[in-house]
């Protein structure tokens, strides 16, 4: 948050809670979103991360709590400012890709002339200009996904929510679209969008939520979520590790398996090291040259985003996807 | 307000898109065309000249035939003629207005008399008038057959031309023979009188045809046969045919009278027979356009519904913003397309009207000087609200057409009611149960439609519409909020008790 004290922020929780009924869908949570940020938004299936989003465009109320939006009390007052895709796809099947794309940029108080030209200028620059004037049933899936994300941000929004963007779309399109979102924050916008598939929000994000059965578990940079699980050094050597094992900074030592798939030489091992927080891998390394530890490799490895989202949520994650 | 008008205008462009909209504003005119024009056209054209022969051994009743035959052409003849000139004829000029002979008249002057008396009548390119077909033309009998022959010997002989297997010859054309009419020279022996017994074998008169269907020249030889058997027996048994004729012609005049029209314009007259049952054609109208337009609005949210349309709608408009847009989008179609209706059959009349069917002009006549137009636009549009807004919530609630399918059985089950009772209101406008079904808002525009022309209290006309808008207010306000809850709901569509619950919470 620097110096966003005359800017309000583009979206505030705080203290949310949703019940419906005796189930807990969303438990107290509060975050903050910096202006011109991407905000990865992340959790297992079940999370509470599409109701969080129908709560934040007042699509749904909260049971208690408060919601802020680009400095608003209310979205309806913003909805201007605001694009939406929503996670569940589907169009107007009958009617024009340009058409749909104008339509919802006039609900979003474009004129419809406007509206009419940037519906074409979009079709053209994501490569749908073909299909302007096709009716949305003959698209291809991931077209009409393409579609509904410009009808979303036809309106240039100053703040976007994207609900599970990517999901349906192929490499090539997944690259359009993430694309679609760096262009976005390049311009000052900001993106919250939502995912569970992790290596999207480790390219895309600056900063992640993790929710898991409706709390959240983590809220802040990257590295930061990162540094919230050991730092890993893989090796390979033929000699005795026993001294590194007795080190302070190592808190776990364990064999794993060739990481390359190659054959290793005969008497070769692969070992992983779990480091203490804040441990310097570079010391491993000198204890390896003065005990004479012969390395065939010395790997320093930053866990994946994929690893701190197992690792925070293993147990519940298995646990929702199987309610 | 500016994004429900957003809602309801890609409501209108995109409903005035389809092909069943299109389908629906030219059928209605299309169904008034033809009921007008189709019999006119079939008596015209439909059915071809059919050609017979006739064999006469008694020889006298074969001119009898031929005589009612030729009357009844002529008699066709005079009546197109009289339609040729009231089309024709102008009233300007020195020589003033036609007056037609009568047919008395014509059957002395003839097709060229009438023609030449109006002659100077005809406006200025006037088509010249064409001799209408003759229903029937006697062929001349095939030269191998001999017309003093046994009976049977010649319909044995023509049996093969009735076939269609040769044909005969009219005016040197060979044309196919259609009947054959054989009389037998003891036909008076064979005469059926009271009291009498049938002698078993014979026939009386033979009509030969292989169609069945076409019993039209059959009834004018049996008319014109009995008629003259008829006339031959009262001269028989001494008795004046010309008295007889004159005591069948007596009657005694009943008249029908209208006690609510003025004095002395009594006399019911076709005009107010249709007066009377047109309401009932405005009725179904209302009934088709109602219920057309609100199956179109379920569908219409059930698509946006199941495609999740719906949410992105909602992160830019608001519940009420979007059912407000559906209805008035919707209604608006509807009212363009009823609109159409209304100018197409008004168009349809007047360019009909005074041609051969008085129809047209009547009914015209009676549209344009009531207030049945007005009333079924009113009666439309509060109509229309009632049952559009029941659909709005019924749709918010279902995910898919079929499951909102069993609850559209029941609308269908109370919207089938003006239908059934729709004959029945006209005899009976003021009737105890047209009044009843008139105060219940829901058959309120149909009934009282139906009733429009008989004159209903005032109490009822006011009442019933007052009762009727507060209702369409109040389903509104009730479907505003099963549709704002109903709408993002998913799974199994809502028990009437949860339904009743949201309708208790407050905003």
């Amino acid at each position: 948050m620097n110096g966003s004290s005359q800017i309000a922020a583009p979206l505030e929780l705080c203290q949310v809670t949703k019940r419906f009924g005796d189930f807990r869908a969303v438990e107290d949570v509060s975050f903050t979103l910096p202006q011109g940020s991407i905000y990865g938004f992340l959790g297992p299936n079940g999370a509470g991360k599409t109701t969080t989003i129908r709560m934040i465009l007042e699509i749904i109320k909260p049971t208690s709590g408060s919601i802020r939006v680009l400095g608003e009390s209310s979205a309806l007052k913003v909805r201007h400012r605001i694009g939406y895709l929503p996670e569940e796809k589907g169009l107007y099947k009958k009617m024009k890709c340009w058409a749909v794309i104008a339509y919802f940029a006039t609900l979003k108080g474009m004129s419809r002339r406007v509206a009419k030209r940037r519906a074409f200028e979009l079709l053209e620059r994501y490569g749908l200009k073909d299909f302007a004037n096709s009716p949305t049933e003959a698209l291809s899936k991931g077209m009409g996904q393409k579609v509904q994300v410009l009808a979303a941000i036809a309106h240039d929004p100053e703040f976007v929510i994207l609900d599970e963007p990517f999901s349906g779309l192929d490499p090539v399109n997944q690259q359009v679209m993430e694309d679609i979102i760096r262009d976005m924050a390049k311009r000052g916008r900001t993106v919250l969008f939502s995912t569970h598939v992790m290596q999207h929000a480790e390219r895309l994000c600056n900063r992640i939520l993790l929710l898991a059965r409706g709390r959240k578990i983590f809220d802040g940079t990257i590295a930061d979520a990162k540094r919230t699980i050991p730092r890993r050094v893989r090796i390979e050597t033929e000699d005795d590790i026993a001294p590194l094992q007795e080190l302070n900074d190592v808190v776990a030592v364990s064999e794993s398996p060739a990481s390359n798939g190659h054959a290793t030489t005969s008497a070769s091992k692969h070992w992983e090291l779990e480091l203490r927080e804040n441990a310097d891998p570079q010391e491993i390394l000198q204890v390896c040259f003065s005990r004479g530890i012969r390395l065939r490799s010395f790997n320093q490895t930053d866990p994946t985003l994929h690893e701190v989202f197992v690792r925070l949520v293993g147990p519940e994650a298995k646990e929702a996807s199987f309610r | 307000m500016k994004y429900a008008f957003l809602v309801a205008w890609r409501e209108y462009v995109e409903n005035a898109k389809t092909k069943g909209f299109w389908l629906g504003m030219l059928v209605v005119p299309m169904i008034i065309f033809a009921t007008i024009q189709v019999p006119i056209w079939l008596q015209k054209k439909g059915t071809p000249t059919r050609y017979y022969v006739l064999v006469d051994q008694s020889k006298s009743l074969g001119t009898v035939i031929e005589n009612k035959i030729e009357s009844g052409y002529q008699r066709r003849l005079y009546n197109e003629l009289q339609d040729y000139a009231r089309r024709n004829s102008t009233a300007a000029g020195d020589v003033g207005k036609f007056t037609p002979p009568s047919f008395d008249e014509f059957k002395e002057m003839g097709e060229a008399g009438f023609l030449e008396k109006l002659r100077l009548h005809l406006r200025s390119g006037s088509p010249p008038f064409k001799v209408p077909r003759r229903d029937f033309l006697q062929a001349t009998l095939p030269s191998n057959v001999n017309i003093e022959a046994p009976l049977e010997t010649i319909a044995e002989q023509l049996r093969p031309y009735l076939r269609g297997e040769k044909r005969v010859k009219v005016d040197g054309q060979s044309v196919s023979l259609t009947a054959a009419i054989l009389i037998p020279a003891d036909i008076d022996k064979q005469v059926v009188r009271p009291g009498a017994k049938r002698s078993g074998s014979a026939n009386g008169i033979e009509y030969w045809s292989g169609n069945l269907a076409d019993t039209q020249l059959r009834e004018e030889v049996e008319l014109a046969v009995n008629a003259e058997i008829r006339q031959r027996e009262y001269a028989a048994r001494g008795l004046d045919a010309r008295v007889i004729r004159e005591v069948e012609q007596t009657y005694a005049p009943i008249a029908s009278l209208n006690p609510k029209k003025e004095a002395g314009q009594e006399a019911v007259q076709s005009v107010d027979v249709i007066r009377q049952w047109a309401p009932s054609a405005f009725v179904y109208l209302l009934w088709i356009s109602i219920f057309a337009i609100a199956q179109m609005l379920l569908t219409n949210i059930i698509e946006e519904k199941s495609n999740r349309i719906i949410e992105v709608l909602l992160s830019s408009v608001t519940p009420g913003e979007l059912m407000m847009g559906k209805l008035f989008g919707i209604a608006a179609v509807g009212l363009t397309m009823v609109s159409s209706w209304i100018v197409a059959m008004v168009v349809i009349l007047t360019w009909k009207a005074g041609t051969t069917s008085a129809v047209p002009g009547q009914l015209l006549q009676v549209v344009q000087s009531s207030n049945l137009i007005p009333m079924f636009v009113i009666y439309f549009i509060f109509g229309f609200f009632i049952y559009a807004a029941s659909i709005l919530a019924l749709g918010s609630v279902c995910n898919t057409l079929k499951e909102s399918q069993s609850y559209m059985a029941v609308i269908s089950m109370v919207m089938i009611v003006p239908l059934m009772t729709m004959t029945f209101i006209p005899k009976d406008p003021n009737g105890l149960v047209a009044r009843t079904l008139s105060w219940i808002p829901f058959y309120t525009p149909f009934i009282m439609m139906n009733r429009v022309m008989a004159d209903p209290p005032w109490v009822d006309i006011i009442g019933t519409t007052v009762l009727l808008i507060a209702t369409a207010g109040f389903t509104l306000w009730m479907a505003g909020k099963v549709f704002r809850i109903g709408i993002l709901r998913t799974g199994q569509p809502p028990k009437l008790l949860e339904v009743l619950r949201w309708l208790r919470r407050k905003s």
